[in-house]
């Protein structure tokens, strides 16, 4: 029995809690940057509204729909899409950054169920809640509609369905939040996370592609696990209303209990999660030390011919971050990825007439290209972002900004090549090896493409910074005005580019667009060359706005 | 006749918008000496210490390290510098032994010497026993060992160190005394802050006090004593007989840094009837 003065109490820390994240909100408010940010969640907030209220039309509308054409354990489909977007939403939108962490507030003398409570409420004014809730109560109208003896046993069912989504929601964030406690965990689930985005993306083109021969299959396939999905949380659900609909209550019920008990168990699950956060398990960054034998081995720094020692430390220093961090790596293969999926894509398969690059195999490489230099962005317009405090080192050091631009951009260059390469490599194995014309023609507009972007990069790099975590996924985006004006320039390059190959494939000659973009390279590259020489001047004067901006904790 | 300082600023001045952080402070620290750097939270130490390892730039003022003016010739008086700053600035995602060899050559070593002393140092600062952890795995003392392995690996003749002691324990704050002992007697200069004053009181020969940006006390720690004890009676204790507090002294006893530290800045201890709702 829980007395009335720890009710009180509890109260009182409630409101404190809510007080807390009020403040935390309002406070982030100050800068102007926040205001901005505030500005987009508004935006993203009116297209939520609408998502919310357009897919409760769209599920009371097919749930009507689907009734009245007796089949009501088609209802099952509407339920598992609610069930999955109110368990894949929170983990894509918050993309494996780290949350506010409501264990921060075991150190006060809190019960362990306010902490209970307190975590189902973050969870509660979660948008995949608001949006699922939404849409379970467009099946409830649709029933309601339909059937409206029905919509006190729809009512309880959905309410069952709401609170086992709820609770499965905040157990996967519990033991999430625990994988996210070590770097390297959060790098492998977010390597996991991207895997299974990059994949479902592939579900399309392949079906498409594949999907003529293997239809049988296919159909085999769903019709083998259709009876599973019914002894799961949204198939129960289902079978509950269509059950009572044809006046099986008994049967009805038995589904509503069986999903009463699924509730309970991922409760249990989910208490004893938190009984163990709640107790102070150790969720310390550092694995236990082992000691490794001494290695006294010398190794030796990198060597870059023809650059001077500080250039090739940040060369290495550049691609060691690199080959460490996860997301970055999966960025940088992007360009091969998508080569595939136009390769599979049910509308560009060579096989199919209207293919783009089957009737244009010319344009893949230059614009394979084009795309792997997209990829580039968030590497070369926020070139310190993962440095991070190390920005300090930076200025305490006796090395000119000059050399350690310069060192980040062949970092840059480096990659572009190699990146230029396997998509030259991946085109030819997709849509045939490019000729020689169109080969040189696209590395003359590398040529002027790249280092015009490295400029605007290091300009807005040093003007528009933005710390990041390179091993962190989500979030990682540079700043608004930094994207904005990449977008702008990419459109211009690609623009420029585009109309070039355009002139030169009207003629049939592709070197006149090599000559085109060989002059446009000599501009670019005197361009790159007079802000490189102003670096020092510039980085300077933009000193404390870095130094700040990067190593902000 | 006296050796030119290591370090000297004139009339060293830095606004934040309308906040006088610093406030014309002219310093002199001479070679070879230990200087300790002190001051209430908010004082304008940090800042002080980033104007002169060219971290930040002075709103106004001169700033001199081993006569060459920093403002003019930054590289020169960099080369020529170790820095620990409040920060530490670390690179996470590099081994220690990446970012130490990474140092060196940004410090102008060749690669040789650069990896020979990233390897000496690890050892040293005992930190060879996990080579493939990453900076960002390590714990908070073994990253200031670090960053103060970075910060000499290139033999600076002046070392700058922003609290260099906090939170580290007090086995590897034996090692980094070590170190910087060593460096003091083969005649390097260390310009330190620090928020223990037993550490400073241990390590320095000279200090310098800070209050509200400006300079309110320098010298060596005799004469600092000397200035403070001439006008505090001798036997004077507080309310709470603690002699330690408000820097007040029993007869006959030495002051101790924070003693003169309190004394100088004003600064006192809250009265028992204050928070007496406490314990």
């Amino acid at each position: 029995m829980i007395e009335p003065n720890q009710i009180m109490k509890e109260r009182g820390q409630f409101r404190a809690i809510a007080w807390l994240r009020w403040r935390l909100f309002a406070n982030g408010l100050r800068s102007k940057r926040a205001r901005l940010e505030l500005l987009s969640q508004v935006i993203v907030s009116i297209a939520f509204a609408i998502g919310g209220l357009g897919g409760m039309a769209f599920m009371a509308g097919m749930t009507f729909f689907i009734l009245e054409r007796g089949k009501p354990e088609l209802i099952a489909i509407l339920l598992w899409i609610v069930f999955f977007f109110w368990q894949l939403f929170p983990i894509m939108a918050t993309a494996f950054t780290n949350n506010p962490d409501s264990s921060e507030l075991l150190r006060f003398p809190l019960s362990y169920r306010s902490y209970f409570l307190v975590r189902m409420a973050y969870g509660a004014f979660d948008p995949a809640t608001f949006l699922g809730s939404l849409w379970s109560f467009g099946i409830l109208l649709g029933v309601g509609f339909a059937k409206p003896s029905l919509l006190p046993w729809t009512l309880l069912v959905l309410l069952m369905f709401a609170a086992f989504n709820l609770l499965f929601m905040q157990l996967i964030f519990a033991w999430v939040e625990r994988w996210l406690a070590q770097r390297r965990t959060r790098e492998v689930l977010g390597i996991l996370f991207v895997m299974v985005m990059l994949s479902l993306q592939m579900i399309g083109p392949l079906t498409g592609y594949f999907g003529k021969h293997a239809r049988p299959e296919v159909l085999k396939f769903v019709e083998s696990i259709f009876p599973v999905q019914g002894i799961l949380p949204p198939g129960l659900a289902a079978d509950a209303v269509a059950q009572a609909l044809f006046s099986r209550f008994m049967t009805a019920f038995s589904s509503l209990a069986l999903l009463c008990a699924f509730a309970l168990i991922i409760g249990y699950s989910l208490h004893v999660r938190l009984r163990a956060q709640y107790r102070g398990e150790n969720l310390s960054e550092v694995a236990a030390a082992s000691a490794l034998p001494r290695d006294r081995s010398l190794r030796l720094g990198w060597n870059l011919p023809g650059f001077a020692s500080p250039v090739a430390a940040v060369f290495e220093k550049e691609i060691r971050y690199l080959l460490r961090s996860g997301p970055m790596l999966l960025t940088l293969i992007m360009p091969v990825f998508v080569l595939v999926i136009f390769r599979f894509g049910p509308m560009n398969s060579a096989r199919h007439s209207g293919s783009f690059f089957a009737r244009t195999p010319n344009l893949a490489f230059p614009s394979a290209a084009g795309y792997t230099l997209l990829m580039l962005t968030n590497l070369v317009y926020n070139n310190f972002g993962g440095d991070a405090g190390g920005i300090q080192f930076f200025f305490a050091s006796p090395v000119s900004f000059r050399e350690i631009v310069l060192g980040k951009n062949l970092t840059h260059a480096a990659i572009l090549a190699v990146e230029t390469i396997v998509a030259w490599m991946g085109v030819s194995y997709l849509y045939g090896r490019p000729t020689l014309d169109v080969t040189i023609a696209t590395l003359a507009g590398l040529l002027f493409a790249a280092p015009l972007n490295f400029s605007v990069g290091n300009l807005l790099s040093i003007y528009s910074p933005k710390k990041l975590d390179y091993s962190t996924f989500g979030r990682q985006r540079a700043s608004q005005v930094t994207v904005l004006i990449s977008l702008g320039l990419q459109i211009v390059v690609v623009g420029i580019g585009a109309a070039v190959f355009w002139v030169a494939r009207h003629y049939g000659n592709f070197w006149i667009a090599t000559v085109i973009l060989l002059l446009l390279a000599g501009i670019s590259l005197s361009g790159y060359a007079m802000i490189l020489g102003r670096m020092d001047h510039i980085a300077e004067e933009r000193r404390e706005t870095l130094v700040a901006e990067l190593c902000r904790a | 006749m006296e050796a030119a300082p290591t370090i000297s600023t004139r009339g060293l001045t830095r606004r934040f918008g309308e906040l006088l952080a610093v406030d014309g402070i002219d310093l002199q620290v001479s070679p070879g000496q230990f200087f300790g750097f002190l001051g209430p939270n908010g004082a304008g130490k940090s800042t002080t210490i980033k104007m002169l390892t060219g971290l930040l730039a002075p709103s106004s003022g001169r700033i001199e390290i081993l006569g060459i003016d920093l403002t003019a010739q930054p590289v020169e008086v960099k080369r020529q510098i170790g820095v620990v700053p409040e920060g530490m600035a670390l690179f996470g995602r590099l081994t220690g032994s990446e970012f130490l060899n990474f140092a060196g050559r940004m410090y102008g070593l060749d690669r040789e010497t650069a990896a020979k002393r990233a390897a000496e140092l690890l050892d040293f600062m005992q930190l060879v026993d996990q080579p493939k952890k990453l900076v960002t795995d390590y714990s908070h003392g073994m990253q200031k060992k670090l960053a103060m392995a970075a910060a000499v690996i290139h033999g600076p003749k002046v070392l700058f160190l922003d609290e260099p002691f906090e939170g580290v324990d007090a086995i590897a704050a034996g090692t980094l005394k070590t170190m910087l002992q060593g460096m003091i007697a083969r005649g390097a200069t260390i310009f330190l802050t620090s928020h223990v004053l037993e550490i400073v009181e241990r390590l320095c020969s000279h200090v310098a006090i800070i209050q509200k940006g400006r300079l309110v006390a320098q010298g060596s720690l005799e004469e600092l004593r000397a200035g403070v004890e001439a006008q505090t009676p001798a036997g004077l204790v507080d309310n709470s007989g603690d002699s330690s507090v408000n820097g007040a002294r029993p007869s006959g006893e030495k002051m101790t840094l924070e003693q003169i530290f309190l004394r100088t800045v004003g600064g006192s201890h809250p009265t028992e009837q204050e928070l007496s709702w406490l314990g």
